[in-house]
């Protein structure tokens, strides 16, 4: 009997190890209408302007859920969402620009959508309206602002001048600046639904009808329009905290999640699984965005490349980016119902090198580079012509993304139209001429010149565990062996904020872009700037920047000043770009247009045109 | 005894204050929670500065920004702790007290199945001595203990989470399988009742057969798409159970408790069918409750009527039998749920899921069909953590058992003319648990700090995620918090283990000798 009940078990565990060698077919499905991508972070909030909840995941949820008046497309360039409504300067001087909301547009909950929902753009990015309704200095160190927002302090905040004005049918709104400025069009304000804000600052907890609806964004105009300091505090809690939500449920206050997307949040689960249903209110009149039979999109929390891959591989998912590995890279390519779509990513990777004491840091820099002796210089140059860029190339990038390519500017991304008009005029042809082994050569005869030692170099690269720049860090170390430098390259925990120590001689890091504007990375160099690492001085960079910064400019005018900039960066020897980072995405080969952007919301910008075919 | 404990809470105090300004600020120091934002090229990068400096102190210098952290965990003793909130302005606690029962699911029966076939497993092995079944064991104990996490979920993930799948399309099993996975289960079953070489060749051809028919049935039924045990199999099961049960027990030369064994085995198999009506009920959680109060009745009722001394052992292993049967008509219950489960929309006729936790439904699904979800999702991090961590438990159990049946007392046992079940159960593997016991205690904290990789790979979100999101994402309020968590456990484990040893061993006394 023993023995009989013994191997029952055994047949069970037996028929399960079986089970291994069963067929292998395709599952013939019928249309999907579900598109399930990978995320690595869990919903953290419903509102991506605020510090904590300024991650990734919730953007694209917020994304989804609203529309406003431009996005991104993977070029990447600005595109005007004419769905929405439309805008245009009204008036040079003074700069007036006027913002028109397509009528018939509702919220999620069936109210319409007037300017009056643009208004709150104006409170969450003005320094000036928080002082004015006593809401605190968003500039001071000790205590936050009403509006705990990561708004101020950027080119709306200092240019803005009066309140945005409204129309008398109140559905343009007009916005006015001191001078012309660069970059007003990525200013535009956003649509909230500042109704559902008003009544849950008045402790509300479920949807409210029409009429109450109307009375509270009257309610709202009016408070904005007085600095109502009671009410605008009281909406300033509800909008820096209560939209720090992890979970949506029947429980969860529907007012948090009242949208104009194309879709609307159905359930979070806490630190799992996200589910958008199509938002039945979504008008897609006049034209534009609609969606092609996929009614849910979920988003999965996996934060692990193969078990990513294998997910994929399962069916389970549909849509997988993340940081490419080798590994990663050839199990997406493995899987027999998916393609994989390779990109280029807005992060760049660049070296750079100290000249001077840089701004942040407290002692002087006295390095191999230090100053503009011609020493100082040839050793640069030495040291920039050494860089064994096309071997990161080749050996590095192009077995994640075959598309990597050399980046020769630092400004212009090798996709962009300007590309090649800047590479030939910016003077960079002095580090790519010859080849590798005639550059190190002439590096080698400079250092030479100055010194019979090798001269030691010390460059930060980042964290010990960051595997890809260590492996670089390998070819640069062997490189500069041949060219006469001693690199010594170690992994630094907590690098970055050793990036302005003059203990360090040369820098390898990556730049991330988060928005096309006009100064673009030109605004790394300037004397002055927050992110200028390098303690270079130069008048004529300096120069070029402001102008960037001062006015709109034509795309003619914006390249000469991006040309003049690259072209002092090349006399003085401080930087060379390298290479964009890749990036990969995995998708379900019947799910078209999947069509990853360098910018965010990278995945979801175009879920209007995605669809299954069979 | 009360001042050893004492004296052990108060060095649990003095090293958690130590351990905790130490992590403290080594993590602060290697930490560069502003490296996103240096490296970006915002027009407001200045203001983005200021508004993270702000939040989360970074203008003080980090021994500060301890006790800042510190004064709030104080507030424990004045009865409002405040551990501090993430990054992502949730409260620490409210963080680990979501993330703990999840962990704890996925430990929690991981850690039973690896015990249970672990002392299994290893006493069999010391039973068998030398035999080839105790070298097979010791290779892959060592195999087992030596594997990593990741590649063993990898390999699961491939073959029975994704070729699974694939093989439900047809749902039948290829003849080269039927073989191999029979002569696979042929040499196991040899192995462990090995003995003269006809014995050997006998055993192997007949599970080797056994196997082969179960096998094709089940291929031929295409069972797998409508897997069913019905009544007839739970009966059959239940009389099995029930003479192993007993036989491990009592011995089967007591006869009154075979006949209550099986009254209970056949009455156990008949509530099948008012179970069915309990767990359709539209509280199937009551309805199950009451299933398994209505069995044990069975059991109590067994043992009334058949046994009039001896009764203890008897109900208790009556009880342990209709358990299990309860089990067996939870499963077919689940069984049932099978084929509207891989039918659903979410599902598509993938059932096993390579990662997650549970489905996220996007249409409302019966109890079962929901609860059979959440198993499908356990099985293969279950797996995956029992494999690797029930070597430890064969290699102790093997050693503690040979140590103990070389005892004198096992020698005296034996002289006096006891079964030699009896001399096993009751003398030697009573003895062996004393260590064990002890080892578990100590072992479930470790795999609840250790399932970080095991948490990250399944894509679980329990103490293990928590604690490597707060690392990625520089967030050492949360970061503390997990460590003086996992901290506080590990310490009182081990003073729990101390304790429970001089509980179970009169032999040994804790805080003796002053």
């Amino acid at each position: 009997m023993k023995l009989n009940r013994l191997s029952k078990v055994a047949i069970v565990a037996t028929a399960a190890a079986g089970l291994v060698a069963g067929a292998l077919l395709p599952a013939n499905a019928a249309t999907r209408s579900t598109v399930v991508i990978v995320t690595s972070n869990a919903l953290t909030g419903l509102n991506t302007s605020v510090d904590e909840m300024n991650l990734t995941i919730n953007g694209d949820v917020a994304y989804l859920q609203g529309f406003g008046f431009y996005y991104y497309d993977n070029s990447p360039k600005l595109v005007k969402n004419t769905t929405f409504g439309n805008y245009k300067v009204i008036s040079q001087n003074p700069f007036r620009v006027q913002y028109n909301v397509n009528p018939g547009k509702v919220w999620s909950d069936g109210t319409p959508i007037t300017a009056v929902d643009l208004l709150l753009s104006h409170v969450v990015r003005s320094s000036s309206y928080s002082l004015g309704a006593g809401l605190g200095d968003p500039k001071s160190a000790e205590v936050k602002p009403g509006f705990n927002s990561l708004g101020y302090g950027d080119v709306y905040d200092t240019h803005h001048v009066y309140l945005p004005k409204l129309s008398a049918d109140k559905m343009s709104l007009t916005i006015e600046y001191d001078q012309a400025i660069p970059d007003w069009e990525i200013n535009a304000p956003g649509p909230s639904p500042v109704h559902a804000l008003v009544h849950m600052a008045e402790g509300k907890k479920s949807l409210q009808n029409a009429a109450a609806n109307l009375a509270a964004k009257a309610k709202f105009e009016k408070a904005f329009y007085a600095y109502d300091k009671k009410l605008m505090a009281a909406m300033g809690k509800v909008w820096s905290n209560d939209y720090n939500v992890k979970e949506v449920n029947a429980q969860t206050n529907p007012l948090l999640y009242v949208g104009n997307g194309a879709y609307i949040l159905r359930s979070v689960v806490a630190n799992g699984t996200i589910t958008l249903v199509e938002n039945p209110r979504h008008k897609t009149n006049p034209s534009g965005p609609k969606t092609n039979g996929i009614k849910t999109v979920q988003f999965r929390v996996i934060d692990n490349a193969t078990a990513a891959a294998q997910a994929l591989r399962n069916q389970e998912i549909d849509v997988y980016a993340g940081q490419p590995t080798a590994d990663s890279v050839a199990q997406l390519r493995a899987i027999p119902t998916a393609k994989v779509i390779g990109g280029q990513s807005s992060f760049f990777e660049h070296i750079d090198l100290r000249v001077g004491k840089a701004a942040g840091s407290t002692t002087e820099y006295t390095g191999p580079f230090a100053g503009n002796s011609q020493k100082a210089k040839d050793l640069r140059t030495a040291f920039l012509l050494m860089y064994p860029r096309d071997e990161i190339v080749e050996k590095i990038f192009k077995p994640l993304n075959p598309g990597s390519v050399r980046m020769d500017s630092p400004i212009v991304f090798p996709k962009e139209p300007d590309y090649k008009a800047i590479t030939s005029n910016s003077g960079v042809s002095k580090f790519t001429t010859g080849t590798p082994s005639s550059r190190e050569a002439a590096a080698l005869a400079l250092v030479r010149k100055h010194s019979a030692t090798d001269v030691k170099v010390n460059l930060l690269w980042g964290n010990p565990n960051n595997t890809r720049r260590a492996d670089i860090m390998q070819l640069v170390r062997a490189a500069g062996k041949r060219a006469g430098f001693e690199v010594n390259a170690p992994g630094v925990q907590g690098w970055s904020s050793r990036l302005a120590d003059s203990e360090w001689d040369a820098q390898h890091f990556a730049w991330g872009k988060t928005a096309l504007d006009q100064k673009g990375n030109a605004s790394l160099y300037c004397t002055v700037c927050s992110s200028n690492y390098l303690g270079n001085s130069n008048a004529k960079i300096d120069a070029a920047e402001k102008k960037l910064g001062a006015a709109p400019l034509s795309a003619k005018e914006r390249l000469e000043q991006y040309t003049i900039i690259e072209k002092e960066l090349y006399n003085d020897v401080v930087t060379l770009p390298i290479v964009q980072f890749p990036e990969v995405t995995g998708a379900n080969a019947k799910l078209q247009n999947v069509k990853p952007g360098p910018l965010s919301p990278q995945i979801v910008w175009n879920y209007w045109e995605w669809r299954y075919t069979n | 005894m009360i001042a050893y404990v004492v004296r052990r809470l108060g060095a649990l105090v003095m090293i958690l204050f130590g351990s905790s300004f130490f992590v403290y600020n080594i993590s602060a120091i290697s930490t560069d929670p502003l490296e996103e934002l240096r490296t970006s090229t915002a027009p407001n990068k200045e203001q983005l500065i200021l508004n993270l400096t702000r939040e989360l102190r970074l203008d003080l210098p980090a021994p500060i920004r301890y006790f800042i952290w510190l004064r709030g965990v104080l507030g424990v003793f004045v009865g409002r702790a405040d551990f501090g909130q993430t990054r992502e302005n949730q409260p620490v606690i409210t963080e680990i007290v979501g993330a703990l029962p999840i962990t704890v699911r996925l430990v929690f029966v991981a850690t039973i199945v690896a015990i249970i076939l672990g002392i299994g497993l290893g006493i069999t092995s010391a039973l068998r001595q030398y035999s080839r079944f105790d070298y097979s064991m010791t290779f892959f104990a060592f195999l087992l203990y030596s594997l990593p996490i990741f590649w063993v979920a990898v390999l699961l993930k491939q073959f029975l989470a994704i070729d699974f799948n694939d093989f439900l399309i047809s749902a039948q099993i290829s003849l080269p399988s039927i073989i191999f996975a029979s002569t696979i289960a042929g040499f196991f079953w040899a192995a462990i009742f090995s003995g003269t070489r006809k014995r050997v060749l006998l055993i192997f051809s007949g599970v080797f057969v056994v196997n082969s028919v179960f096998l094709s049935i089940i291929s031929a039924t295409k069972w797998f798409l409508n897997p069913t045990m019905g009544p007839i199999v739970i009966l059959l099961a239940a009389i099995g159970i029930a003479f192993g049960i007993t036989y491990l027990s009592v011995g089967l030369e007591n006869k009154s408790a075979v006949k209550s064994g099986l009254f209970c085995a056949v009455v156990g198999s008949i509530m099948y069918f008012p179970a069915q009506i309990l767990l359709d009920s539209n509280r199937p959680r009551v309805g199950l409750l009451l299933m398994f109060i209505l069995l044990i009745g069975v059991a109590l009722l067994g043992s009334v009527i058949f046994n009039r001394i001896d009764r203890g052992p008897i109900i208790r292993t009556n009880v342990i039998s209709v358990v299990i049967i309860g089990l067996l008509i939870v499963i077919d219950k689940l069984m049932q749920s099978w084929r509207p489960y891989i039918e659903s929309d979410d599902i598509n006729f993938r059932p096993i899921s390579t990662f997650g936790q549970s489905t996220a439904w996007l249409f409302e699904v019966p109890f079962w069909v929901r609860s059979l979800d959440i198993v499908l999702h356990m099985i293969l991090p279950t797996i995956a953590l029992t494999l690797i961590s029930f070597a430890g438990y064969i290699r102790f159990s093997r050693g503690t058992l040979l140590e103990v049946l070389n005892q004198d007392y096992i020698r005296t046992a034996r002289a006096k003319g006891l079964t030699e079940r009896t001399v096993i159960m009751r003398h030697a593997f009573r003895n062996t648990m004393i260590p064990i016991t002890t080892i578990m205690v100590t072992d479930i904290v470790s795999i609840v700090g250790g399932a970080i990789i095991t948490e990250q790979v399944f894509g679980w979100y329990g103490m293990g995620t928590l604690f490597n999101k707060a690392i990625v994402s520089f967030d050492l309020n949360l970061l503390m918090g997990v460590i003086l968590f996992l901290s506080t456990l590990a310490i009182l484990a081990n003073l729990i283990a101390d304790l429970l040893y001089s509980v179970l061993d009169p032999r040994i006394r804790v805080g003796a000798g002053k």
